[in-house]
């Protein structure tokens, strides 16, 4: 979406879109991976679904969510946010040192294991902080 | 809240309408939080915005507790729209009165928050006007008209806790005058 993707260059962009790209197929359970802005736009995302962009709106909210919870609890910012479901598993990262913050929500189906899953996802945050750095 | 009275109310309109400062000017504790840095500038250029919900907490003089919830404004989060509402006894459609889109804004959300409950009432604010502006508020007023929605329209800056009190209150009353007592049994 506009406004956010104008904050990176087209190469980088492409490049973020590559690594997405190489994440999803050395994975075949993940079916989605979508780079968020904190403020709900998507900013890459693999393979182009059109519910990328509501992923991408609705994994900002629970991540502000999160944090809110995190912060009412007495507990510093929080890292990563896991929902389990009888048939998948989404996860949401944040990738970082990248201001304003962006991060990572994967979709995997159910037989993916769920420590696996958290492994790649951090694996390809680092990679994607390293090509997103402005 | 220990009160066996609750209502809850939902804070809605276009980003910048003063939603998150609404909440804050009236509620009895910290509100809840979800801003984070706005990166379309292009939309608003405000430093920041509500990604999930703002929350916050009012005891009235008669004992009556008020959750307050305050929702995105942004279309894209319209999912936490209905997520909201659920549950409420009534709307407050804030609306930035300087800005060019604030007709079409009030039209947009009394229409879409309409859509989501038709039995819920709404109280508009509008922040923001030009005083040398006599007929604002009836122009807000017929543009909901227009749209067969029957709203009372007030002219308010959300940074004075009585001008936000005054829509709560009108609220209520209005719940009181469809069912004397509604407002006060619901949960």
């Amino acid at each position: 979406m506009q406004p956010t993707n104008q904050r990176f260059a087209p190469q980088l962009l492409a490049s973020a879109q590559r690594q997405l790209a190489e994440f999803v197929a050395a994975n075949p359970d993940i079916t989605l991976a979508v780079v968020t802005s904190g403020d709900g736009f998507e900013v890459a995302a693999h393979p182009h679904l059109p519910m990328a962009q509501r992923i991408a709106a609705m994994s900002s909210s629970l991540q502000a969510l999160s944090e809110a919870i995190a912060r009412e609890a007495g507990l510093s910012r929080s890292r990563n946010l896991i929902i389990e479901t009888d048939n998948g598993t989404i996860v949401v990262l944040g990738i970082p040192n990248i201001t304003p913050r962006l991060s990572l929500a994967v979709v995997a189906s159910g037989s993916e294991i769920l420590g696996r899953l958290l492994w790649a996802t951090r694996t390809c945050c680092a990679a994607l902080a390293g090509s997103l750095q402005v | 809240m220990s009160n066996d009275q609750e209502l809850k109310i939902v804070f809605t309109g276009p980003m910048g309408a003063g939603k998150t400062t609404a909440i804050r000017s009236i509620s009895d504790i910290p509100p809840v939080s979800t801003e984070v840095d706005n990166t379309d500038r292009a939309s608003h250029t405000k430093d920041s915005t509500t990604v999930a919900l703002d929350y916050g907490q009012l005891l009235l003089e008669d004992g009556t507790a008020v959750r307050l919830y305050g929702t995105p404004g942004q279309e894209r989060f319209s999912f936490m729209w209905e997520i909201l509402c659920n549950g409420a006894i009534g709307v407050i459609l804030l609306i930035d009165g300087s800005s060019a889109t604030a007709l079409a804004d009030l039209r947009a959300y009394a229409d879409t928050f309409h859509r989501i409950n038709p039995d819920q009432p709404f109280v508009i604010g509008v922040g923001r006007t030009n005083p040398e502006d006599a007929d604002v508020l009836d122009r807000y007023a017929q543009t909901l008209a227009a749209g067969g929605i029957v709203a009372p329209v007030f002219d308010v800056d959300v940074r004075n806790r009585e001008d936000v009190l005054l829509l709560i209150e009108t609220l209520l009353c209005i719940l009181e005058t469809r069912v004397p007592g509604a407002a006060h049994a619901a949960h």
